[in-house]
């Protein structure tokens, strides 16, 4: 239990500490229907939900500001409102529970938890949206989570809470689970679309955006775990009091997981706007001299020491410090670490996980991860960490389909500038450091 | 054609059709040349080479995006590599992604010359790699064709056997997809497949199935670079010593449209010639081989009583036995041109009431399958209809008796249906205007040796009923060979200067023709009117 950070305390100076999505977390067998109906799981459906038209649960959730909490915090009312209504297809929505970013585990967290939570949300979403067949597209390797959620399934479809008149009420929603086979370019949407189709996992050419095309060519929205997870608490209490926590543009509270060097690594709830320092005393405090802190997941821009104490969680504080909440995976490292070694570990990551479309993405992190290991190996050259970073440039503007390009393009610019000292001091191992490379030298009358 | 909508490219103002790919905007309104590897315009847009990335206003400012995705709409604003150097500057970006793993191997690749990576490449400016030697390359490819090279490099496979035609060389491979959409789309069997992804991403079929589609050549012709080579051409010209004429598939109705390259007094290959309204950018296999029958098995002389003769003398026998026959049978052929038929039907003029003329083929006719090819295998059916003449050769054979000479010419009979053939065996004198030593010139009284469809200029009516253009190659097993509208002309006693001059005589005889000239049916050939319009206006 402690890996994961719980029992986790439920005050923090002298404040409650939100448990909007966390409630069953640290309950035992909180996955279950009996325990979780007695912790007043499914309330929002049996007292709120179908009292209420549909375009009132949008505008509810439009008005408590929720984001989405899978990486791009999209707002959640918002991404809702795009979906065409009374048209001749039906609408689909898909879960996200394809979590890879690396650092990130608080999905898995909610479906081994409180997997009837999403059951929940998603009933109040379907019912939001007139969705009739909604789908869970969950990472393949997460087999015990997969199992509870099959299980709390089961036992909704038995108490009559999924499948035809769900509640007594006139609707009605199907969940199907659907098992990835583990690449990460299966969370982005389009991608994760393509592959509940069957075919490889790449994410599309967009327009058409889901909300209009998107699985078997029907308008389709596809949502994070964890936001869906919020709905029904929002719908129960609110949009008022979501707003309790967090700032205007990022209210409410979010989970974050935190690993690296930490005391009590694990899936926390807390409001959005947390300071960071304040975090990390609250998972038990750093261990060791922090030298940075990956922010929001792999993906995002890494922070200094300096700034990650200037820095609160939330959207535009990360935003303002060039970087982003993601996903919300924290990872502190102290001075022990070698930040060269994580950025190689990341790049390695991004260049295994290309999905192999576009150019600049399929070529550039593979060339991005080779240049680095020759770094590591001894090989560099003055300059070198400036030619990386020039490489990640090229993908890093939306130069391709999808946001995997910046997102595998932000670590590298980010590591090799703020952590300079850290890549000149590899250069300088090299004996011949100081030959030059060749420099790149566009030629008169190129045509462009 | 909808109204044309103006967009703004560079600064100016350009009028284009709405909802056309951007692409094509700019290449063919804005004249701004814009590369692509992925992108081609006879299949789906993959959008995934991103070498076309311009950039485009948006609620943000400009921002880049792909223009072969991209859809024309009215006042969209976009700037290219003219106005733009944050455009350049990705180009060239994409462009050193793309060379970053493809092997340094044009001096030896079949593509060189013809390459869409090679041009671009030079276009770019950046002839430099900055990879550091010690980095190294990611060569693609499966595990199974994996080697070691001579440096100790880690190598994808070469020559990787893809199946009859088609051999891979998959560190060569950008990965634009094209080969996988061609086999999906157009051929409608989906052989080919990415497997892998990332810079390991490559090209393969599935397990144990070899890439076999009468249509699989045209993935060499898709393919950006030299991944993707035919067997038939491999190693044998460098592309940039080919010189090339227009033609037309000679082997089936649809008349798809191809170039005869040729070099060194032979022809190497032939390519689709992309016609929209035909045959798009696709030629069959079968098309696309027939090269290889040009030098082969020709009669290159003349054969009179089954003795070699030169072609004088086969001439004067030909014209010496149809003066002496009472009665002569005149076979008009599907597989040769317009002229070559108004030049027998000169010959039927000349020689008045002693002759017939019979048309049409023994040859069976198959199903269309939707790409390049009609299944008709006679190429100028057509044509023979438009000159007006009725399909009855079957007539031929029964009333064989009446006949003491029968004229033929590019027209196999006894290769078409040898029994219906054996009848006109009867007919005493055989005068047989061949190219090749078929089994038609086997039953010869006299054989005159002409040109075959690649050496001649002349047109074609194709079974949607448009004449199309075909223009002599002028490689020739024998020079003195003439095209049979010629031998013809001569044998009716007339001289016709030139194919014109040919077609000026069909253009006499069908009303449908009327107003046409080479310069006016050009590349693209045009579509005859139909044939109660063509009454109306005569």
């Amino acid at each position: 239990m402690s890996l994961f950070g719980f029992p986790q305390p439920k005050q923090w100076k002298g404040k409650d500490l939100p448990r909007v999505l966390s409630r069953l977390f640290d309950v035992k067998d909180g996955h279950t229907l009996a325990v979780a109906k007695s912790h007043g799981a499914y309330s929002t459906i049996s007292k709120v939900l179908f009292d209420r038209a549909p375009f009132q649960i949008i505008n509810e959730v439009m008005d408590s500001g929720l984001r989405g909490r899978g990486g791009a915090g999209f707002p959640t009312g918002m991404k809702w409102s795009f979906v065409p209504r009374g048209g001749q297809k039906p609408v689909y929505l898909v879960i996200n529970a394809d979590e890879g970013e690396p650092g990130t585990f608080k999905d898995r967290m909610c479906l081994m938890r409180d997997p009837h939570l999403l059951i929940e949300g998603m009933i109040c979403t379907g019912y939001a949206l007139g969705v009739r067949t909604a789908y869970i597209f969950v990472r393949g390797e997460m087999l015990p989570q997969i199992q509870a959620l099959n299980h709390a399934i089961k036992e909704a479809y038995d108490a009559g809470l999924l499948g035809e008149n769900i509640a007594g009420s006139r609707y009605s929603l199907d969940i199907y689970v659907h098992r990835g086979a583990g690449a990460y370019i299966c969370g982005e949407e389009t991608g994760l679309i393509n592959a509940l189709e069957g075919y490889k996992g790449q994410p599309r050419l967009k327009p058409p955006f889901p909300a209009i095309s998107g699985a078997f060519a029907a308008p389709t929205v596809v949502n994070n775990v964890e936001t869906i997870m919020a709905v029904p608490w929002i719908l129960t209490h609110g949009a008022k009091a979501y707003r309790q926590w967090g700032t205007d543009k990022s209210p409410g509270s979010k989970l974050f997981s935190i690993s690296g060097d930490i005391a009590k690594p694990g899936v926390y709830e807390v409001p959005l706007a947390m300071p960071y320092m304040e975090f990390f005393e609250l998972c038990g405090g750093l261990t060791g001299e922090l030298l940075g802190c990956i922010p929001g997941g792999s993906s995002a821009p890494v922070l200094t020491a300096e700034e990650t104490k200037k820095t609160t969680m939330d959207y535009e504080s990360l935003a303002a410090a060039k970087s982003m909440l993601g996903s919300g995976a924290i990872t502190p490292f102290n001075t022990t670490r070698d930040p060269v070694l994580i950025l190689q570990s990341i790049a390695r990551f991004y260049a295994h996980e290309s999905c192999g479309q576009c150019t600049p993405c399929r070529e550039g992190t593979g060339y991005v991860d080779r240049v680095i290991d020759s770094l590591v190996d001894g090989h560099g050259r003055d300059g070198d960490a400036e030619f990386i970073k020039s490489l990640a440039d090229q993908y890093e503007p939306m130069t391709t389909i999808c946001a995997f390009g910046p997102g595998a393009a932000w670590p590298v610019q980010s590591f090799v500038t703020k952590f300079k000292s850290h890549f000149d001091a590899y250069i300088a191992k090299n004996p011949k450091h100081a030959d030059k490379r060749d420099l790149v030298t566009v030629r008169p009358g190129a045509f462009w | 054609m909808a109204d044309l909508i103006t967009i703004n490219v560079d600064g100016k103002d350009v009028q284009v059709p709405p909802k056309i790919q951007l692409i094509e905007a700019l290449r063919t309104y804005a004249k701004v040349d814009t590369p692509a590897f992925c992108y081609h315009p006879d299949l789906s847009v993959a959008g995934n080479c991103r070498v076309c990335l311009v950039e485009v206003a948006g609620p943000r400012g400009f921002a880049f995006g792909i223009a072969c995705h991209m859809q024309t709409a009215p006042g969209l604003t976009v700037k290219t590599q003219i106005s733009s150097d944050r455009v350049k500057w990705a180009r060239r970006g994409v462009m050193e992604s793309l060379l970053v793993n493809h092997p340094l191997d044009c001096p030896i690749c079949d593509k060189a010359g013809e390459c869409t990576l090679q041009e671009n490449y030079m276009n770019s400016g950046r002839h430099e790699s900055r990879l550091p030697d010690d980095a190294g390359k990611q060569y693609k490819g499966g595990a199974d064709h994996r080697f070691t090279d001579a440096k100790g490099n880690d190598r994808g496979g070469k020559k990787i056997d893809l199946g009859p035609t088609i051999l891979l060389d998959q560190e060569r491979c950008i990965v634009c997809s094209r080969c996988v959409r061609f086999m999906s789309e157009v051929a409608k069997e989906p052989q080919l497949a990415i497997a892998g992804r990332g810079d390991h991403a490559y090209i393969t079929t599935f397990p144990g199935k070899p890439l076999t589609h009468g249509y699989d050549l045209n993935v060499t012709d898709v393919c950006p670079v030299g991944a993707l080579t035919g067997k038939h051409f491999r190693f044998q010209q460098r592309v940039w010593n080919l010189k090339s004429v227009e033609s037309i598939d000679p082997s089936d109705a649809f008349g798809a449209n191809i170039t005869i390259e040729y070099n060194n007094g032979r022809v190497w290959r032939l390519m689709p010639r992309r016609n929209p309204a035909v045959n798009k950018s696709w030629i069959a296999n079968s098309t696309r081989l027939l090269y290889q029958q040009l030098a082969v098995n020709r009669l290159t002389d003349a054969r009179v009583a089954g003795v070699d003769a030169d072609l004088d003398a086969g001439v004067q026998a030909a014209k010496a036995a149809i003066a002496a026959a009472k009665k002569v049978a005149l076979v008009a052929s599907g597989h040769g041109t317009v002229e070559d038929n108004a030049a027998l039907l000169a010959l039927k003029d000349a020689l008045g009431d002693k002759s017939e003329v019979f048309s049409g083929s023994w040859l069976a006719v198959g199903k269309a399958d939707g790409i390049a090819l009609s299944g008709d295998p006679v190429a100028n059916r057509a044509g023979l209809a438009v000159l007006g003449l009725a399909d009855n050769l079957d007539q031929l054979a029964q009333r064989a008796g009446e006949f003491d000479a029968l004229v033929v010419f590019n027209h196999d009979l006894w290769g078409a249906d040898a029994a219906k053939a054996a009848k006109l065996e009867a007919i005493p004198a055989r005068v047989v205007l061949a190219a090749w030593n078929d089994a038609t010139v086997a039953k010869a009284t006299v054989a005159v040796g002409i040109r075959a469809w690649a050496e001649v200029r002349g047109t074609m009516v194709n079974s949607q009923g448009r004449i199309q253009l075909m223009h002599a190659c002028p490689v020739l097993p024998n020079p003195a060979l003439e095209p049979a509208w010629q031998v013809l002309a001569g044998f009716a006693g007339a001289v016709w200067a030139s194919e014109a001059q040919a077609f000026a005589a069909a253009q006499a005889r069908a009303a449908r023709l009327a107003g046409l000239s080479y310069r006016a049916i050009g590349p693209m050939g045009a579509v005859l009117p139909q044939p109660a319009l063509a009454a109306a206006g005569a």
